[in-house]
């Protein structure tokens, strides 16, 4: 059946066609105003006094440390939180919405009647999200790459690939984890509930660890913290990148076989 | 081997074993029972009205029958065997949802072509001729359409790649009586090549038109299974005497089949079961003004399985 496969992989690229397009303008004028912005912040003068007076918890959690360099100053106004976010919604909106939202509505009705197994119409629409999310990071990618050019930013292809790929491995682990509980539980609201709140408690943990050393050896199981401790725009893929693949694709295998055995509402 | 026999017709398989057959089917959803042993059998080369109120359990037995939901005991066999978990039987099964739903940013075109990779094989000629006879434009987007259009698309996917099996919820329901002849006359030429059909309706006159067999359900059980002729047969007829002078009361109502009299001045309305033959004779004498007769429809059959709603006025 893999032309079905493809079929429902090629159906869903087509939906995200439009999303992906305005995503995709979105950051990338996020990234080009941002990287505008350097060359007055970088001749600001007393940059470093002005940071020096932010209290702690902040200067850690967006790293001012390193705003007086270039790949720093991106790291805390974009890296850090905004970009994230923005590959998060976009993940977890979409994975709620391509299995659980498609069956609330009765549209997956027809297709999971088809002789398609049900795993294999989930993995399509996973394929199909890790697509879309690859293409937003690609873009992220080059943006950043182009704009370091122009404004001086100093963030090199290297350092922009590893950036993009932290962004892109973060919204996937979060993207799979509302498609699968959707898959499992065939319930929109339930799928975004569970994301928001591996979303935000993570992240939550995250900052709280830069802040109390005690709770970095938990932080450290965050999606948050494997993506972005290492900067994220370093030369060198990180190793904790790793565990954003591993445990976005359990949380994937573990949702099939409830998928299988549960009653279908479409 | 048999397939490579000169003019045999293409089959994927020899036809043996009905085309549906459900045993002991019972579905509970919570404490509440929504099918209690059913065992329905749908014949290859026949189409079986599936009748009944909201929530007797119609779609409940239509899903089970796609593998869409999992029966709490029973199963269900399809075309020889199959189980709808498998892919390969549902291949060869078509289905229409009772509140079938496709996706509105397409257009039918699009969508069919769409379902038809999943199901294959697809026939373009098989699917532009149903748009045809169903008078559906293709070209729209499905969200653009009327309710009666987009069943139509749901009726189109659901018979394009000719399947053995047509499970079918409600299918006319929003089409125009134009469309619904029409579709009527699809489901004879299934039924003609060979396929099964479920086909639940509430539209009597339809599933009399088209169906060779009734099943009926009642709050979960099968309280009738039978041809539609004999169910019509055993349905009480009923006829209007007008005599010349009073109603000789006490000889109809011994007449043999009589059920129940009811006199309005001169005229007798008489419901009656099998030959009229004695009933007549013990009216003859007392002057037959007028006769009318009223020939019993299933949706009277239908009623008569169900006790007129409570006590309300």
């Amino acid at each position: 059946m893999t032309s079905g496969w493809a079929a429902v992989l090629a159906r869903s690229l087509t939906d995200l066609r439009r999303p992906v397009a305005a995503w995709a303008t979105g950051v990338s004028a996020i990234v080009l105003l941002e990287s505008a912005l350097w060359p007055t912040v970088r001749d600001m003068p007393r940059l470093d006094d002005l940071l020096a007076g932010y209290p702690e918890a902040l200067t850690e959690a967006f790293g001012l440390d390193a705003m007086s360099t270039g790949p720093g100053f991106l790291e805390a106004e974009l890296f850090s939180l905004v970009l994230p976010g923005l590959f998060i919604a976009f993940a977890v909106t979409w994975g709620t919405r391509t299995f659980a939202g498609e069956e609330e509505s009765g549209a997956l009705g027809p297709v999971l009647a088809s002789p398609l197994s049900r795993a294999a119409v989930c993995t399509a629409k996973a394929a199909a999200l890790l697509l879309a999310l690859a293409t937003l990071g690609l873009v992220v990618a080059v943006v950043t790459t182009v704009t370091s050019g122009i404004f001086g930013t100093g963030v090199g292809p290297a350092r922009a690939a590893v950036g993009a790929l932290a962004l892109v491995l973060l919204g996937g682990e979060l993207g799979l984890l509302a498609l699968a509980v959707g898959a499992a539980s065939g319930r929109r609201a339930v799928a975004l509930a569970t994301a928001t709140v591996v979303a935000v408690g993570s992240y939550v943990l995250y900052v709280a660890a830069l802040v109390v050393d005690a709770l970095a050896d938990v932080a450290a199981w965050t999606p948050y913290d494997q993506a972005l401790r290492a900067g994220p725009l370093t030369p060198r893929v990180p190793g904790s990148f790793a565990w954003l693949v591993l445990v976005g694709g359990l949380v994937l295998l573990a949702a099939l076989p409830a998928l299988r055995r549960r009653d279908l509402r479409a | 081997m048999g397939e490579h026999d000169r003019g045999a017709p293409r089959v994927t398989r020899a036809p043996c074993g009905p085309a549906l057959e459900t045993r002991s089917l019972t579905r509970r959803f919570g404490r509440r029972v929504v099918l209690d042993g059913i065992d329905l059998t749908v014949a290859r080369g026949s189409v079986v009205g599936y009748l009944g109120p909201n929530g007797a359990g119609k779609t409940t037995t239509m899903r089970i029958a796609l593998g869409l939901l999992r029966p709490s005991s029973g199963e269900v066999r399809l075309l020889g065997g199959g189980r709808p978990s498998q892919g390969a039987t549902r291949a060869r099964v078509g289905y229409l949802p009772g509140d079938f739903v496709a996706y509105p940013s397409m257009t039918a075109t699009d969508y069919l072509s769409y379902l038809a990779r999943l199901r294959p094989p697809f026939d373009a000629r098989t699917t532009t001729t149903l748009c045809e006879r169903l008078r559906l434009d293709p070209d729209r987007r499905i969200g653009t359409l009327s309710h009666g259009n987009r069943q139509k698309v749901g009726i189109v996917q659901a018979m394009m790649h000719a399947p053995d099996l047509l499970v079918l919820d409600e299918p006319t329901a929003g089409l125009d009586p134009l469309v619904q002849h029409e579709f009527l006359a699809l489901l004879r030429e299934a039924r003609d090549r060979g396929a099964g059909v479920l086909l639940s309706s509430h539209v009597m006159s339809e599933v009399e038109a088209v169906a060779d067999t009734v099943a009926i359900i009642r709050d979960g059980r099968l309280v009738a299974v039978d041809d539609v002729a004999r169910l019509l047969a055993t349905a009480g007829r009923r006829l209007e005497l007008t005599f010349t002078d009073a109603v000789p009361l006490d000889a109809l109502r011994t007449a043999q089949g009589v059920r129940h009299v009811d006199v309005t001045g001169r005229t007798a309305s008489v419901e009656v079961t099998g030959s009229t033959a004695d009933l007549l004779r013990r009216a003859a004498p007392h002057g037959i003004e007028r006769l009318r007769t009223h020939e019993p429809d299933l949706a009277e059959v239908f009623a008569s399985f169900y006790p007129p709603t409570g006590e309300c006025r």
